[in-house]
């Protein structure tokens, strides 16, 4: 391969990859814009995303396969389910928690974190499950670009759910109305707005992104394990950060800006795929230090 | 209304206790009559008397499958020695330490057991905790024989007292050269998962392997819980090795090998005996038909195995995992260096141990080196064949 063509399979591979960084972040940014919570939670839904997923396809698959049909089946029932159990976390855990100090609700969330994962390790034994599913991985060339079937549908399938979300936020009520709970939640709520309903939309759909970035994980990787939101979570939010923590359009493109400083990063010489998570948040730390406020904001802009 | 709710919800919660105690009570009677179907639990009193070894095996912690696995094979050549008549009319009975996979933890466990006056020890699991034990019974003079750990560390850190009976890195390594020296591998990449173990294996093949004139095209690391190999794939897909050989653990090795099928390379993939276990085959799927593995000598795939399978089948209600042969044999050679030393003095069982001669165990005849190494590699090459482990032709 020559170096035209290693960069352009590497520039597939970050977009894929921050794609996936890119729909965590969401969820991860709009929770922070809104009610100013670093929800640490956040990676475990990806996970829980992943295994309810499996649990579909395991189910489903004896009477319609687990070909794309089905996949697509599981993907809206996984992100109605872990939406809504998004929105049971906020109600049971984190409402309470609202009137109370910034360090306590994020010190819930941690908790709520952890009772996930380990009731995902109780139930799962601890172990790597196989995400099987029945579709063809033959791979096909695009000039000089080596793609799968696979690869393709999820590459699409991601930008499709982070455009539907950016017009949701942009052009519908409900999105004016989270930007504006964003901006001042007491004048909202004097102005009319179901602020608590808004609040428990913006978990339901930001756990329902997580929820497909997990799936999507299963697929590509073929494995999953009750540990693997918890990367994940860090580098969501290290695109939520670069793009700048509380802005959607931020999260999108820092994730897919982290995606691709990884896949670059590590075909620099004397940086081989060890540093890659080091590379990613050497970039954190650049960015907290010189623009703390992210690639799209600004010390005064709307956070949403 | 308030007392009222009030009384409901300690009632509940009366309940909820009665039923976390009868849960704790269900549990408790398993784990009973786990321990009633102990076999070395036989009164028999026509011994002359009794000859304490110790146990050294993580019981707890993440690596405490495969050690109670080695602790139940020690149990059983126990039981059925003590059924033979004993060692030289001496009943032998054990005690466990438990080193938990962990240094700190080993340490403070093989001081327990020299201070149980134990006159030999057969264990040895993880290597990073049998390490800082090699001084303890070094010092205490207290011959060990170990069955699994494997590290080249170990060697230079041995005083002596010590005995390998698995194979080390050193021999897996030569293993794997000549298996890609017959698949008619010209170049490789090599690729490890961080740890000290896998890293270790690496050198040793990167040093073998271009001391036999041949080339690393690629040597990488990744993380260990590291899902996404596509910047690995890529630079393998650039520089075309003809071989392939993964040092780390199944986990991470499925998700490798999957990947670079996908990603489209075609050439041999090796991995290390950190990958020997079924999962790898179940977790990549298709992609592993056709990967080789340096293994350790599994009982599924030894002939003389057979009956200490039924044996421990028959004790314990488990199959025998991957190391548990290999402790079968360090218990037997332990006894039968005491019967050849005619004492159960530790420095005549050390000598004894030292002059083993073609003891032949499970997994092939014992002999060591002058480093208390075994002589003979025991590592064998398999490969996935229809979704299963075999051994390679």
């Amino acid at each position: 391969m020559a170096l035209h063509e290693i960069l352009l399979q590497q520039l597939f591979n970050g977009l894929l990859i921050g794609s996936f960084y890119g729909l965590v972040a969401i969820g991860y940014s709009m929770v922070y814009g809104i009610i100013k919570l670093l929800n640490f939670a956040h990676g475990d839904i990806y996970m829980i995303g992943a295994f309810s997923g499996l649990i579909f396809l395991s189910i489903a698959s004896p009477y319609i396969g687990a070909g794309w049909p089905s996949l697509i089946l599981g993907l809206l029932i996984t992100m109605l389910l872990v939406g809504l159990l998004g929105v049971l976390i906020q109600r049971v855990a984190y409402r309470p928690m609202l009137k109370a100090p910034r360090l306590s609700i994020l010190i819930t969330a941690l908790a709520v974190s952890m009772i996930l994962y380990n009731t995902v390790m109780l139930l799962s034994a601890g172990r790597y499950r196989a995400f099987n599913v029945d579709i063809s991985s033959e791979s096909f060339y695009l000039g000089a670009l080596r793609l799968t079937e696979t690869r393709v549908i999820l590459i699409v399938a991601a930008f499709t759910l982070m455009f539907i979300m950016h017009m949701f936020i942009t052009k519908t009520m409900y999105g004016k109305a989270m930007r504006a709970i964003a901006l001042d939640r007491d004048t909202c709520q004097l102005m009319g707005i179901d602020v608590f309903k808004i609040i428990a939309l913006t978990f339901f759909v930001g756990s329902a992104l997580a929820a497909a970035a997990g799936i999507m994980a299963g697929v590509y990787y073929g494995t999953i394990h009750f540990f693997m939101g918890f990367l994940i979570g860090l580098k969501a939010f290290t695109a939520a950060v670069i793009g700048g923590i509380g802005i959607i359009p931020g999260a999108m493109l820092g994730g897919l800006l982290l995606g691709l400083l990884e896949a670059f990063g590590t075909q620099i010489p004397f940086i081989g795929t060890e540093w890659k998570d080091v590379f990613s948040f050497a970039f954190l730390i650049l960015f907290l230090i010189f623009k703390p406020n992210g690639l799209l904001g600004r010390s005064e802009s709307e956070r949403m | 209304m308030c007392k009222i709710d009030e009384e409901v919800f300690m009632s509940m919660k009366k309940h909820w206790i009665l039923m976390l105690v009868a849960a704790m009570l269900v549990f408790g009677a398993f784990g009973c009559a786990e321990e009633a179907a102990d076999p070395v639990d036989d009164p028999v009193d026509e011994f002359e008397g009794e000859v304490l070894i110790g146990i050294m095996v993580p019981t707890t912690g993440s690596e405490a499958a495969d050690g109670t696995d080695m602790e139940n094979a020690a149990l059983l050549a126990v039981q059925e020695i003590n059924d033979a008549g004993g060692v030289m009319g001496h009943r032998l009975v054990t005690t466990t330490g438990d080193d938990g996979c962990d240094p700190s933890m080993a340490t403070a466990a093989a001081s327990q057991l020299v201070s149980e006056e134990v006159v030999a020890l057969v264990g040895g699991y993880c290597s990073g905790a049998t390490l800082p034990t090699l001084a303890i019974y070094g010092e205490a003079g207290i011959p060990f024989v170990i069955a699994a750990s494997n590290a080249t560390s170990l060697i230079d850190e041995n005083p002596g007292w010590g005995f390998m009976i698995n194979s080390t890195g050193l021999d897996q390594a030569a293993t794997a050269v000549s298996q890609f020296e017959a698949l008619g591998v010209e170049t490789i990449a090599v690729i490890d998962s961080g740890d000290a173990y896998s890293a270790d294996l690496k050198e040793q093949t990167i040093i073998q392997w271009e001391g036999a004139g041949y080339e690393v095209l690629v040597d990488d690391t990744v993380q260990r819980g590291e899902v996404d190999f596509s910047a690995f794939v890529t630079s393998i897909m650039a520089n075309q090795p003809d071989g392939i050989y993964w040092t780390g653990y199944q986990a991470e090795g499925a998700l490798l090998i999957r990947q670079l099928r996908e990603g489209g390379y075609e050439g041999e993939i090796i991995v290390g005996d950190g990958s020997s276990a079924q999962e790898l085959i179940d977790l990549a799927g298709d992609a592993a038909e056709g990967v080789y593995c340096t293994g350790p000598p599994l009982t599924d795939f030894l002939p003389a195995a057979q009956s200490f399978i039924e044996g421990y089948e028959a004790n314990f209600p488990r199959e025998p995992g991957a190391y548990a042969a290999l402790m079968y044999d360090a218990t037997n050679l332990l006894v039968d260096a005491m019967e050849r030393a005619g004492s159960f003095d530790s420095a005549a069982i050390r000598d004894a141990l030292e002059a083993t001669d073609g003891f032949e165990g499970l997994a092939g005849p014992v002999m060591f080196t002058e480093d208390n190494t075994l002589a003979r590699s025991n590592f064998v090459v398999l490969e996935a064949r229809d979704g299963r482990w075999a051994l390679a032709e």
